[in-house]
């Protein structure tokens, strides 16, 4: 009976195994194809496939992005999935790596970029997970000649070492949030900011542009600048904080994401204070559907699908021998109540 | 897989019961091995190897502590958030104070072994639960890192200390030079010092180990002062690494070394664990990123097949061992 | 007796364990109010054969019948039921359950779907009462001794209405009183017609209490026999198909210069406690459970502090602050607790061995692999310990070989002194009677023995001089002159063990 266990347990690991690898069965396959075609190609036009920077005659998308798990990145990821699944099926790609979990982690991102060498990739698209730690892993992927695509935010070397950047400018959005702020409060007031992690460049760039706009409108105060997190629940507490402080002289909240002010926003309406302007940066699903019942004013849209597509497309540009753009700027919108179908999908 | 087969090979029916009970492990390890070679042609070079030492040369040396951790019958969740600090204690002295890197590392390093003091001090001297100990130190050590680093991250840009990770020695890169150097340590005080002894006989029995004159108090805190050294070197490994100091890194680096040593037969009961098996374990987690990622499997799967791993293994462990116990 | 309806049989068990066969088609009749023993060597299958019959374990093939009905358990609590219960010999209290909860373990007393805990308590306190058990029932288990908690599993037995009791070897670590007060108890179950299978390696005491005995030798039946027909020498010669000694072995050697000496040691359970031991001596320590001799033993070997008093080693004044300072100064204990302070169960028997011996055998900063094999097989053979290499675990080793390899660690300490707290407790005949044998060539040697035994028989017949311990004190001391001269007798030295 044990013994019957242990191999039956064996054998699932081996099982397993080679049930993982079967979609690479496809791949010896392919490689006799494309080799015999390579070889054909050389013979006849002695030219090797455009973008190939490894000389095995395949183009290979390497993809790692920043996570699996949360909301901003999940669309992203899809999409990419969809768009990459596309460019394989219609010969433009030869393979791609699937969805490499960079687990919000550089250390990982670092990992993933080596095995992206190992795998013979010849353009990676990279979404950072910190614009330090996930440096080194641009440089490893553009020391070995491929083609690195940042997407959604910058490391620190990308503007030296990036073929192409898809991205949206946060300080842009910086100042689309306070300028919703200002145009919605006339007579102006005091603020509260509640912002993101702190360090990440989203966060510092995104508060340089709220300070921009707020520089020159005195009539506005800020009178308490927290970090939330990014988080929810943390961003309830401090509004729920502000709100007993400050009283009918709070006018806004101004959060670095929508799913901050979203939280904030809650915490103003279950107060009965809807008069108190909350606006944030992304776009998530829970905002926009509190922008589409009436409950929130508005919300800044991160076009992060956008995003992806513009970098898949630098990559097809690669692939395909045409130009690209080196650094793409994606925009951010406002959404408001007159917009709000065009973005929001979900229930 | 045959059944009658293996039935006619081993006469003896006990033969492959002690055989798998001692090298299963292993012997999954070789079964993974053959069959990434045999399917995934990028998988068999030797930079793909070099590579793959490299990547689990960090959460080797955290599960090397951990084992020893474990042995004594308890646990060390701190060491992730040891190694954060290492990091953020070399931003301040290489990139603020411009401190020599050496020793800078040293005395970051040292200053990790003094905290696993603590953590041992405070399960040996009052008999706290370690799970308990570990989880409160983690967080404190986490928010020191915080303090340390104003929670900003620093550019490590020294050339020198971005050598830890990129330096070679020869052809090997010097993470696994380091590896291998601690390997080579912890088998030797696993299995030829009297503290590697004492450590097991206090995980095993602690009152017998009493009786037998080992100071229980010391050895424990032998180990999580171990424990604390090993992950203050994964964390200057991880901070040359991402080249950046910052109090964010390595958070859930515990779970891939406590699964390292499980997988490795380390028993969580204590009294059990030797450096091979810790050391196929910690490849055998290298081998599932790896070989997964090279494949092309998506990265969801991965984490449900690690899962799948500890539990075979522990399984294993039990079926294989249960009538030499 | 005379009883000639059976309450139970069973024919033909056999079970095989892995590649070992542990019964080998055994068979057994228990008879209506009779006291039947099983003897046997450790691992002759006694304990397999009655973990089969309360449905620990399953047998492989074999019939079993109860009370005239054909009968299968499935575990303890059905065994219970249907009203056989078996006291194990290595007990699991559960610590946090009180007297009372214990006792009615999975036959609560209940009103309705709540446990009737007044009832519960004042039913105990009842059946406490009866067997001068001066426990409030609301005392937990934890704060029992060893021979406490075995007396509340007897107190359970005997209350659960069962209609034939197990007991595996129930006065190991009974003392005399206790174990009078025992035998007591099962008479008068006998009378009431309750069944009792008496497990035992106590020769004297099965004599004493069992109608008959069935023998048991590598899993396989060798006889059952009327206890008035048999003599000792006779069903020792069943039990170990040969003849082995049944007296001690005690050879009287030279006695040298005091060796260890303790002036006024008082600590928790003892008081004012004063004696030396000589080169070659054993000195035993006899008393009641709980007398204060182990923890004498305890203190003297730095497990606890004592609270005043002085230790001399060769002269000299020393102090164990732990038991490392007492094993460099060449003091070891073997401890009665064999469970806990005995092996690391997980790990080898080299390694145990070894373990206190690490520091002498060092190179540098090295454990030299090399010498400590070969030392710890010349001392695992020296014991005849009974394993297929010194790699296998304590695990796989029975009671006995545990013990001697607990025996061997101190022997490779070649200590000054060495303190035997029960040392043969839960051992077999034959390995019993090897372990005196050693004792008496380690005093050969010189060593200085300190001997506890609950055993009377054992203490008597081992010792060079015995001194007796009662509530804290001691109480008297006897020669071997005394012993060999028969001016002191087993009933004499009993008396002052109660104080008298």
């Amino acid at each position: 009976m044990k013994k019957l266990l242990a191999i039956l347990l064996a054998g699932v690991m081996v099982f397993g195994l080679m049930a993982c690898s079967a979609p690479k069965e496809e791949t010896p396959a392919d490689e006799a194809d494309t080799g015999t075609e390579t070889t054909a190609d050389t013979t006849e036009t002695s030219s090797e496939r455009v973008g190939d920077v490894n000389g095995d005659g395949k183009f290979i998308v390497g993809y790692i992005s920043k996570n699996t798990t949360d909301t901003f990145h999940g669309p992203i990821n899809a999409r990419a999935i969809e768009v990459l699944d596309g460019l394989k099926a219609d010969g433009t790609i030869d393979d791609w790596t699937g969805i490499l979990d960079g687990q919000t982690d550089p250390g990982v991102q670092i990992n993933l970029a080596d095995d992206c060498v190992t795998k013979g990739c010849d353009a990676v698209i990279i979404l950072p997970a910190e614009a330090e730690g996930s440096a080194p892993a641009v440089a490893t992927l553009a020391e070995n000649g491929i083609a690195v695509v940042v997407v959604n935010s910058k490391t620190n070397n990308t503007d030296e070492l990036a073929v192409a950047y898809s991205g949206s400018d946060d300080v842009y959005a910086g100042t689309l949030l306070a300028q919703h702020v200002v145009d919605n409060v006339p007579d102006g007031g005091k603020y509260v900011h509640i912002q993101g992690v702190l360090g990440n460049s989203a966060q510092i760039q995104r508060g340089e542009g709220i300070e921009q706009i707020m520089k020159d409108h005195p009539e506005f105060e800020k009178v308490e600048e927290m970090t939330g997190n990014w988080n929810s629940s943390e961003a309830q507490n401090i509004a729920q904080d502000a709100l007993s402080k400050y009283g009918k002289d709070l006018v806004a909240i101004i959060c670095d994401n929508d799913d901050m002010s979203s939280g904030a926003q809650d915490v103003v309406n279950a107060a009965g204070r809807s008069d108190i302007v909350c606006v944030g940066v992304d776009g998530n699903n829970y905002p926009l559907s509190l922008v589409k019942d009436g409950k929130m004013l508005a919300t800044v849209l991160q076009d992060g699908v956008g995003q992806i597509e513009a970098g898949i497309g630098v990559v097809k540009a690669i692939a395909t021998g045409e130009s690209y753009e080196k650094n793409i700027d994606v925009p951010f919108v406002l959404v408001t109540k007159d917009n709000v179908d065009q973005y929001y999908t979900g229930e | 897989m045959d059944k009658k087969g293996s039935k006619s090979i081993y006469t003896n029916k006990d033969e492959l019961r002690l055989f798998m009970g001692k090298y299963g492990i292993g012997v999954i390890l070789f079964v993974m091995l053959i069959a990434l070679i045999i399917t995934v042609p990028s998988f068999r070079t030797t930079s793909n190897f070099i590579n793959i030492l490299k990547q689990v040369s960090i959460n080797g040396m955290i599960a090397y502590g951990m084992c020893v951790v474990i042995a004594t019958g308890g646990i060390d969740l701190a060491v992730g958030a040891q190694c954060a600090l290492v990091a953020c204690l070399l931003g301040q002295f290489i990139m603020k104070m411009g401190m020599n890197v050496l020793l800078s590392c040293a005395l970051a390093v040292l200053f990790c072994a003094a905290l696993g003091f603590v953590n041992g001090f405070l399960v040996a001297k009052f008999n706290m639960f370690p799970f308990v100990v570990t989880l409160s130190t983690q967080l404190i050590i986490r928010g020191l890192a915080q303090v340390i680093s104003s929670a900003q991250a620093i550019s490590m840009t020294n050339a020198q200390f971005k050598l830890v990770y990129l330096g070679m020695v020869g052809p090997i890169p010097f993470p696994v030079v380091m590896l291998f150097v601690v390997t080579i340590l912890m088998y030797m005080i696993l299995h030829w010092m009297k503290l590697g002894r004492y450590i097991l006989a206090t995980g095993g029995n602690e009152k017998a180990a009493i009786a037998s004159g080992v100071s229980v108090f010391w050895t424990k805190i032998a180990a999580y002062v171990i424990s604390g050294f090993l992950s203050g070197v994964a964390g200057v490994i991880l901070t040359s690494k991402t080249s950046s100091a910052q109090s964010n890194l390595a958070v859930g680096y515990e779970t891939d070394a406590v699964a390292a040593c499980v997988i490795g037969g380390t028993s969580f009961a204590g009294g059990v664990a030797t450096t091979p098996g810790v050391l196929i374990g910690i490849l055998i987690i290298g081998f599932i990123y790896n070989g997964m990622n090279l494949i092309g499997v998506n990265s969801y799967y991965q984490t449900i097949v690690k899962g799948i791993m500890i539990i075979a293994a522990v399984l294993l462990d039990l079926v294989m061992n249960r009538k030499n116990r | 007796m005379a009883q000639d309806d059976t309450i139970f049989k069973c024919d033909n068990i056999t079970k095989t364990f892995g590649g070992t066969k542990a019964l080998r088609g055994v068979r057994l009749d228990v008879k209506k109010g009779e006291v039947h023993a099983l003897m046997g060597e450790n691992g002759a299958g006694k304990s397999t054969l009655m973990n089969c019959v309360i449905g620990l374990i399953k047998a492989d093939s074999g019939t079993m019948e109860f009370e005239g009905q054909p009968y299968s358990v499935r575990g303890p609590v059905e065994a219970m039921e249907k009203g056989i219960y078996m006291i194990h010999q290595e007990l699991h209290p559960e610590p946090h359950l009180s007297i009372a909860e214990s006792i009615f373990l999975h036959r609560e007393n209940m009103r309705g779907i709540f446990l009737n805990k007044s009832a519960q308590n004042a039913r105990t306190a009842e059946i406490l009462k009866k067997f001068n058990f001066n426990y409030s029932p609301r005392t937990l288990m934890k704060e029992l001794t060893l021979a406490q908690v075995q007396m509340v599993e007897i107190i359970k037995a005997v209350s659960s209405d069962a209609r034939m009791i197990i007991m595996d070897e129930p006065t190991s670590s009974l003392d005399a009183n206790e174990t009078e007060h025992l035998f007591n108890t099962i008479k008068e179950l006998q009378a009431k017609g309750v069944s009792v299978i008496y497990i035992s390696h106590r020769m004297d005491e099965i004599f004493e209490i069992a109608d008959r005995v069935s023998v048991f030798r590598d899993g396989q039946y060798i006889g059952t026999k009327l206890i008035s027909e048999i003599t000792k020498s006779e069903l020792i010669t069943m039990m170990v198909g040969r003849t082995v000694e049944a007296v001690f072995p005690k050879v009287d050697v030279p006695i040298g210069d005091e060796v260890f000496r303790v002036e006024g040691l008082s600590g928790k359970g003892f008081r004012d406690i004063s004696f030396c031991v000589h080169a070659g001596e054993i000195l035993g320590l006899s008393g009641l459970v709980g007398s204060g001799r182990s923890e004498t033993a305890r203190a003297i070997f730095g497990l606890d502090r004592p609270e005043s008093g002085s230790m001399y080693l060769n002269g000299e004044k020393i102090t164990n602050k732990n038991t490392r300072q007492a094993i460099r100064k060449g003091i070891c204990m073997v401890n009665e607790d064999r469970k806990n302070y005995g092996l690391c169960l997980l790990r080898s028997i080299r390694e145990n061995v070894s373990l206190p011996n690490l520091e002498s055998r060092q190179k540098g900063l090295f454990i030299q692999q090399g010498r400590e094999k070969r030392e710890v097989k010349d001392v695992a053979e020296k014991l005849r310990v009974k394993a297929g290499s010194i790699e296998h675990t304590g695990f796989s080793l029975s009671g006995g070989n545990q013990q001697k390899v607990v025996l061997a660690k101190w022997i490779m300490a070649s200590p000054k002194l060495m303190i035997l707290d029960e040392p043969t407790r839960g051992v077999d005949v034959g390995a019993k009677s090897e372990i005196h044998t050693m004792m008496c060539e380690f005093a050969a040697k010189g060593m200085a023995i300190l001997m506890i035994s609950s055993e009377i028989e054992e203490i008597m017949g081992m010792s060079d001089r015995i001194l007796i311990y009662h509530e804290g004190r001691i109480n008297g001391e006897v020669s071997r002159e005394e012993i060999v001269n028969g001016t002191m007798s087993q009933k004499e030295i009993l008396a002052k063990e109660f104080g008298q």
